[in-house]
């Protein structure tokens, strides 16, 4: 439990939409055997943050160090070849693609994305694909997705599909995920596999988690620490314990926001 | 009409299929694969043909053509004096790359900005293209047109027997394009192209350089587009601005690929003979019946009928289904 360096570094960041400034001079640190929650009230700007870090938007300042490299301003696949997967909170597939076919995109590199391999070496991408599909078919075991392994992505239910954003993040290998409510519709019973597997990859493979969730009983559970957001700063972080005791957070979440409007 | 006039018609009714085929598989890469919306199919056709057209034709006979205008007549050289005709090959690779060249920085240009550019950037080379051969009257004889485009092994068989000559090498190099994708959209590559098409946001975040792929997906289908009009030329023969209206070099290459089926190679190749075949059948019928704008009516019949009884066309989308994984009853259906 001794990490000597954290894997993410979020300093002093500020995001602009126009006059609408959604992040607002954000820092705090991640540890890579950690599983960070990330909570606050809606609008608190968690998942335009998500955005910042994964690559869909550059921040307007600040900066943000992943793994002793800088990353603002990259763009998302940059971030993913660097370990940094996200999930998104509206689950997005390939509609009309198989389940297994979700998950063999997301391995790289793979030889026969090259356009020359497939036409000049086919058997050696003959092999690759072998050999992605039995990790695919891994990947969807773990989250028990793997009887619909042949089915359109498009035609699985709402938790289903977070099983699948969940099992693609696992496909990428990565340092470090971004988890985007991945209890949101989810009922209880698929929220729990949910959990054990987030907890699986965190112990066994190491990977650093950041949780955006609004289910406070699987913030409580799993997450250690917790960060909190409110119209865009960071106004709290710390254990579960310290976070729940925070008068600043309950001010948050049960109406500061119209004190300090009036 | 005889039996010989009827053999006749049916081959060239094939020859033409047959092209129409090479830029329906075109299309399919740029749209049915990647959702690039290419409506300017009509440029890299004209390209296509007349790139060829200009490296194999040489000039005519300056008294009996006193104002033909023309930089071509590249067959002459002794370059590539090889005895086979290896300057219609080169025409067809040269075809191909010219296009190729073309699509690079259009693409280059607008593929990361939203779909809708592509659209009207296409739309404005293939009006670019005609203007050119239109206006640079020493380069392609401008509105008159270039004539006397040879013959693809034109020494080897008598002038009337060039069509039955000519549909093999139509349908030998189909079957090239047609491998080609077919192999390249079934591969890693294609699979990161449709899961562009289906998410370019999931396919980003699941790590692909959206921009590379639509660039290289634009640049290959634009290049298949050039073969398609080298083939054309060295069929018909003539070429004149006019030629590459757009609704026979953009439109009707869009209803074959949404008949046939988007986003399958084998509907491609099928679409671009049913509505060859109804373009080209329904000449032949009586009065009015037979008139152009009457046969425009009855694709357009077709193109609805297929999109409400078939909205993936007649041969829709395959699923790629894998052996190795456990078969489950289908959730929806398939």
């Amino acid at each position: 439990m001794a990490a000597t360096a954290p894997i993410l570094q979020v300093q002093d960041v500020v995001k602009d939409f126009d006059g609408l400034r959604a992040v607002d001079h954000c820092t705090f640190d991640v540890w890579p055997d950690a599983i960070t929650g990330l909570i606050g009230p809606n609008g608190a700007g968690k998942t335009t943050l998500f955005n910042l870090l994964s690559g869909a938007l550059a921040p307007t300042s600040g900066r943000i160090i992943f793994d002793g490299r800088r990353i603002d301003g990259m763009e998302m696949h940059e971030t993913f070849g660097l370990g940094l997967v996200r999930t998104f909170q509206i689950p997005r597939e390939m509609a009309r693609m198989t389940v297994l076919e979700n998950l063999m995109l997301v391995p790289a590199p793979q030889l026969g994305e090259r356009l020359w391999a497939s036409w000049l070496t086919p058997w050696r991408v003959a092999r690759q694909e072998r050999r992605i599909e039995a990790q695919a078919l891994d990947a969807l075991g773990l989250v028990s997705l793997s009887h619909l392994a042949n089915e359109y992505a498009g035609n699985l239910s709402g938790g289903q599909k977070k099983l699948l954003e969940l099992a693609r993040t696992l496909m990428a290998e990565p340092k470090m995920v971004l988890l985007d409510e991945p209890g949101a519709g989810v009922n209880r019973i698929l929220l729990r596999s949910i959990a054990s597997n987030i907890l699986r990859a965190s112990v066994e493979r190491g990977v650093a988690f950041i949780i955006i969730e609004h289910d406070m009983q699987l913030v409580m559970a799993l997450c250690d620490p917790i960060v909190v957001m409110a119209n865009g700063s960071v106004i709290a972080q710390g254990t579960p314990l310290q976070v729940q005791q925070d008068p600043r957070v309950l001010e948050a979440y049960l109406g500061g926001q119209i004190h300090g409007a009036a | 009409m005889d039996l010989l006039g009827i053999v006749d018609y049916l081959v060239g009714f094939a020859i033409m299929a047959g092209i129409y085929a090479v830029f329906a598989l075109g299309l399919n890469v740029h749209w049915g694969f990647t959702g690039l919306f290419n409506i300017g199919i009509a440029g890299f056709f004209a390209l296509g043909a007349y790139t060829a057209a200009l490296l194999t034709t040489s000039s005519p006979d300056a008294a009996q053509f006193e104002d033909f205008a023309f930089a071509g007549n590249w067959s002459n050289l002794p370059l590539l004096d090889w005895g086979v005709d290896a300057w219609y090959v080169m025409g067809l690779a040269a075809a191909a790359l010219c296009c190729g060249l073309v699509a690079l920085p259009v693409g280059y240009v607008t593929l990361r900005l939203r779909d809708d550019y592509l659209a009207i950037a296409t739309l404005g080379i293939a009006e670019t293209v005609r203007l050119v051969f239109l206006n640079e009257k020493w380069l392609a004889n401008g509105s008159k047109g270039l004539y006397r485009i040879p013959e693809f092994l034109g020494d080897v068989v008598s002038p009337g027997a060039y069509d039955y000559l000519y549909l093999p090498v139509v349908l030998v190099v189909l079957a090239v394009v047609f491998v080609a994708v077919q192999t390249a959209v079934r591969s890693p590559w294609g699979r990161v192209l449709r899961a562009i098409r289906e998410d370019e946001t999931a396919a980003a975040a699941s790590g692909k350089d959206v921009f590379r792929f639509k660039l290289q997906a634009f640049v290959l289908g634009a290049m298949i587009m050039g073969v398609g009009g080298a083939l054309f030329a060295h069929h018909v023969r003539f070429l004149a601005p006019i030629t590459f209206d757009p609704l026979l070099a953009t439109f009707v290459i869009w209803a074959m690929l949404m008949v046939g089926g988007s986003g399958n190679n084998w509907g491609a190749v099928l679409g671009a003979f049913v509505v060859w075949g109804i373009w080209s059948g329904t000449q032949f019928l009586p009065g009015p019946l037979g008139e152009p704008s009457f046969r425009l009516f009855m694709i357009g019949v077709l193109i609805v009928s297929v999109i409400v009884l078939r909205p993936g066309g007649m041969l829709g989308e395959e699923r790629r289904t894998a052996r190795g994984a456990p078969q489950a009853q289908a959730v929806g259906e398939g």
